[in-house]
């Protein structure tokens, strides 16, 4: 597309697209804080007058990779279906996301790429802690915006130190302060076992979940990814008469910690938290397993977790209907995942936080606009956000479910808090529903 | 104390498996003194060759056999194009040539079957024997690791003491001028050595897949480690030490991580070897301190 013939877009966005089914995603995109009152400018590095750069980092290849390498293929479709409607204020969307194969060294190389080579306006969803930990502090000297960390860490929540970065999904710590009070409550004769990763995620989920259950917690097992013997902490586990185990893993180790516990025929209850915890890429992983060896097709039948944002288990659900349509117009190869639906719902708060910053923002209008507008945002999300000028956390709640077969049932409704003593509490909010066009119409916050 | 008895149990299989690797090392260094850093790799490739198999639907032991064949001529192969042109030169040579090879298979595998995680499933169940109401880390399947294990053990040993192979194949890799000489071929020797180790490998990377669940290209990486410092606790030169090393090995590091923590595993494995080599530099296993030609 040309300049000039963008540019007309922008300007009689609603006009042009009124006979398509996009037309309200036109109108909202590219109408979005008044499209016509003023000229697209090159307002800053990465911007351009008819496009949008933004970059981001994920583990493509390696251990880490199932999974979370579908993540920037949801952003991607979402993203294709935002330009396809008009853009942002008429800008196109250009997502390049690099391989970091989820190690720390790769990461600083491939975001100095992004930033110095491929000069991005953004950084968007840069996945893992370990990783994205080693370039935050780049980042913030070079005054790159570093939004929605895909990473449950309570490291992205430090405005003072780091301006630049925000978090995204709930932190380790709610989730286990919401999983420890659900147990405490439910299974108040449990003994609890822990296992974790040995890194923040495993500790920030720990320290959530003792506030809840110091008393009824038996054993503490770390393992450290990599290895890939957990039968000595299984066993310990199970030596120490742990019924229930709550587990901060990733899934290829909730697969490993299954199939190991039926090897040493150990049942207690299982609670995974978000992150280990999706049915298909552990069922997937598992489901070999089912042919042969282990009897018991469903393993993860009765497994207790948390969710915060729509699953793709529940077609029925307003938001996976518009994922699902992104997804099938966007024409890649699979089928619509919960890590592209993950992704899709940060691109959709991404697109939010691009129309609050205005018409010509600058890398720190950006910023502005995340703290100050985003805490009003409606999207996917089951709880709020928690932005502002002191806080860059991302949601505030999410529900405890239980894995019934491919999907799974809410045990609660959504329950919000905050890090520290916090109290928790029930979301009084309504469930949300995406506008009509699947594009966000947020106003510029200037 | 059935804590005790599972971690036991299972430092016995984890040992197995780094014993498994460690024979492939040990056959390569006695028939041709090199280390080679692809073994693990090599082994990689051709689990990834025998899961294909498998995947598509033809049994395990048809898979184990594809393998084993695939080993055979991959580390033929090897010596003849890659290892061949830089043997005799400075020792120093051939091994950065494997280290460049183990990177370059590596990629290989990739590029051929992708890096996503794959399930590989054991021949026998892997469920625990029961004893009254406990189950023990003990299965067919790791009775079948133990077994191919030392089977290897056995079978190699008998090949280096009792046969003339075997002999003609420790000749040249201690003095190739002194065996040609006394009429050993000594250029097939050396092929036959790799592709041997190679095929030991192979059965290796099978084995250790079994007990990993999950494989990727790079699987074999953790293992490599401790399979080194299992062959070097042995000595380098002896297949009973191998194995001896690598079930010390496997047993301290499940006490570590079920008594200690994961984390400190690899720091026990360091410690071991360098108490090892400061008290018996040769390793546990050593018969005579230098004899080299």
């Amino acid at each position: 597309m040309t300049r000039s013939s963008r540019r007309l877009v922008s300007f009689v966005a609603a006009a042009t697209v009124a006979s398509t089914l996009a037309a309200c995603g036109g109108g909202g995109g590219g109408g979005g804080g008044g499209g016509g009152d003023e000229e697209n400018e090159a307002s800053d590095v990465g911007i351009t007058e008819d496009t949008i750069r933004i970059g981001a980092h994920y583990p493509l290849t390696g251990v880490a990779a199932p999974g979370y390498s579908e993540i920037p293929t949801g952003v991607q479709a979402y993203f294709d279906y935002v330009n396809a409607n008009g853009g942002v204020n008429g800008r196109e969307i250009e997502w390049i996301y690099r391989d970091d194969a989820y190690n720390p060294t790769n990461t600083s190389q491939v975001v100095n790429q992004l930033v110095l080579e491929d000069e991005v306006f953004a950084i968007m969803g840069g996945l893992g802690t370990p990783t994205h930990n080693a370039v935050t502090d780049f980042l913030n000297s070079e005054g790159v915006p570093d939004l929605f960390v895909s990473s449950g860490s309570r490291l992205w929540d430090d405005p003072e130190e780091k301006p630049y970065t925000f978090g995204w999904q709930p932190d380790y710590e709610i989730e286990g302060k919401i999983i420890g009070q659900y147990v405490a409550e439910n299974f108040p004769d449990a003994k609890v076992g822990l296992f974790l990763q040995g890194d923040d995620f495993g500790e920030d989920g720990a320290a959530g979940a003792k506030q809840f259950l110091e008393d009824q917690i038996v054993a503490e097992e770390t393992y450290v990814p990599g290895n890939t013997d957990v039968r000595p902490q299984i066993s310990a586990l199970q030596a120490a008469g742990a019924d229930l185990v709550l587990g901060f893993n990733v899934p290829s180790y909730t697969a490993l910690s299954q199939l190991t516990a039926l090897q040493l025929g150990y049942q207690p209850q299982w609670f995974y938290s978000n992150v280990g915890s999706d049915p298909a890429l552990v069922g997937s992983l598992l489901a070999r397993f089912s042919e042969g060896a282990v009897s018991d097709a469903s393993l993860l039948d009765g497994v207790l977790t948390t969710e915060y944002i729509p699953t793709v288990d529940t077609p029925d659900d307003p938001w996976i209907q518009l994922y699902q349509r992104v997804w099938d117009e966007s024409g890649q190869e699979g089928e619509l995942t919960n890590y592209r639906a993950y992704g899709m719902s940060m691109a959709y708060t991404m697109i939010q936080a691009l129309q609050s910053a205005g018409q010509n923002p600058t890398r720190d209008d950006l910023v502005a606009a995340v703290e100050q507008a985003g805490a009003d945002w409606e999207g996917p999300g089951f709880a709020p956000f928690r932005y502002s000028e002191d806080k860059h956390a991302g949601y505030s709640g999410m529900l405890v479910s239980r894995i019934v077969g491919q999907g799974s049932e809410d045990l609660t409704p959504v329950l919000v808090t905050d890090n520290g003593d916090a109290e928790i509490e029930e979301y009084d909010g309504e469930a949300t529903t995406p506008p009509e066009s699947g594009i966000p119409d947020e106003e510029p916050v200037n | 104390m059935q804590q005790f008895v599972n971690l036991t149990l299972g430092g016995v299989i984890t040992g197995a498996v780094y014993a498994a690797f460690a024979l492939a090392l040990v056959l390569i260094w006695r028939s041709t003194r090199i280390v080679n850093f692809a073994q693990g790799a090599m082994a990689a490739i051709t689990t990834f060759i025998a899961l294909s198999l498998i995947e598509s639907g033809q049994s395990y032991w048809v898979g184990l056999v594809v393998a084993l064949l695939a080993g055979l001529v991959i580390g033929a192969v090897v010596e003849r194009l890659v290892i061949r042109p830089v043997e005799g030169g400075p020792e120093l040579n051939a091994v950065i040539v494997t280290l460049g090879l183990f990177i370059a298979i590596q990629a290989l595998i990739s590029v051929l079957f992708g890096v996503n995680q794959r399930a590989f499933v054991a021949p026998f169940s892997t469920i625990g024997f029961r004893v009254g109401d406990n189950s023990l880390a003990l299965s067919p399947n790791t009775l079948f690791t133990l077994g191919a294990v030392l089977l290897v053990m056995v079978g190699l040993t008998a090949l280096f003491r009792f046969t003339r192979v075997g002999l003609a194949m420790r000749a040249s890799a201690f003095g190739q001028e002194v065996a040609r000489l006394l009429g050993v071929r000594v250029g097939r020797m050396l092929t036959l050595g790799w592709a041997l180790a190679a095929v030991v490998g192979s059965l290796a990377g099978m084995l250790i897949a079994a007990e990993v669940t999950f494989v990727t290209p790079t699987y074999m990486d953790a293992l490599i480690v401790f399979g080194f410092v299992a062959a070097v606790l042995g000595g380098l030169d002896s297949p009973v030490g191998a194995v001896v090393g690598g079930l010390l090995l496997g047993l301290l590091l499940s006490y570590v991580r079920g008594y200690v923590g994961d984390e400190l595993v690899g720091l026990a494995a360091l410690v071991v070897l360098v108490v090892v080599l400061l008290v018996r530099p040769g390793g546990l296993f050593s018969t005579t301190q230098t004899r080299r030609a």
